[in-house]
């Protein structure tokens, strides 16, 4: 799974991906410091996550393994939010609740 | 899923009978912020009736199968969204609306 942070929302009215209560998110790809990259996503939200929070991200065929998104054309999920990354002992990331 | 702006379209008369009826729609990959093209260019089948200059998203991979409209077709890249708004940071980066017109093909 890829880390990003959660930089705002995209609203999309007419779609065929059918997956109910969807919530579009659009997060920008970031290392393991939070810091961002440029290269932005558009996420289904699994999770309730806020903008400024660092997120786990799905990618590809796996994004189809929840119940919400079985057989649903998605490639792209926020699965978890980030609290605290630790590299090698020292913290490089720490949510702010 | 990617953002992309429709620029136009792709005829193709040479394929299997399975990609009969498809709609295949040239698609550049935009920046989020900017909403400006990346010039990054990819053929996606359409699935919700994208018209040139809009902003849409779409799925890569075996997920581009899963709409009705690419069931069990060789698709890759489906549109599956037609964005009507982006907000950033608590800013409105893009709005369908006014965006409309001023953008074009």
């Amino acid at each position: 799974m890829n880390l990003a942070r959660v930089r705002g929302t995209v609203v999309a009215t007419k779609r065929s991906d059918k997956v109910e209560g969807a919530k579009w998110l659009l997060v920008e790809e970031c290392d393991q410091a939070g810091t961002g990259k440029g290269e932005y996503l558009v996420a289904l939200d699994m999770v309730g996550a806020d903008r400024g929070q660092v997120v786990l991200l799905t990618q590809g065929s796996s994004c189809r393994w929840t119940s919400r998104t079985d057989d649903r054309p998605m490639d792209t999920l926020v699965v978890a939010i980030v609290d605290e990354i630790d590299q090698q002992g020292e913290s490089t990331y720490a949510g702010g609740g | 899923m990617v953002l992309a702006r429709v620029k136009g379209t792709v005829v193709s008369t040479h394929k299997p009978d399975s990609m009969e009826g498809l709609r295949l729609l040239l698609l550049e990959k935009v920046d989020a912020v900017t909403l400006k093209g990346k010039g990054d260019y990819v053929v996606g089948i359409d699935s919700v009736g994208a018209n040139a200059g809009e902003i849409v998203f779409y799925v890569t991979g075996s997920s581009a199968r899963m709409t009705e409209t690419t069931k069990g077709k060789p698709s890759d890249a489906t549109i599956i969204a037609i964005v009507d708004v982006i907000e950033k940071d608590g800013v409105l980066t893009y709005e369908k609306s006014t965006a409309e017109g001023a953008q074009g093909a």
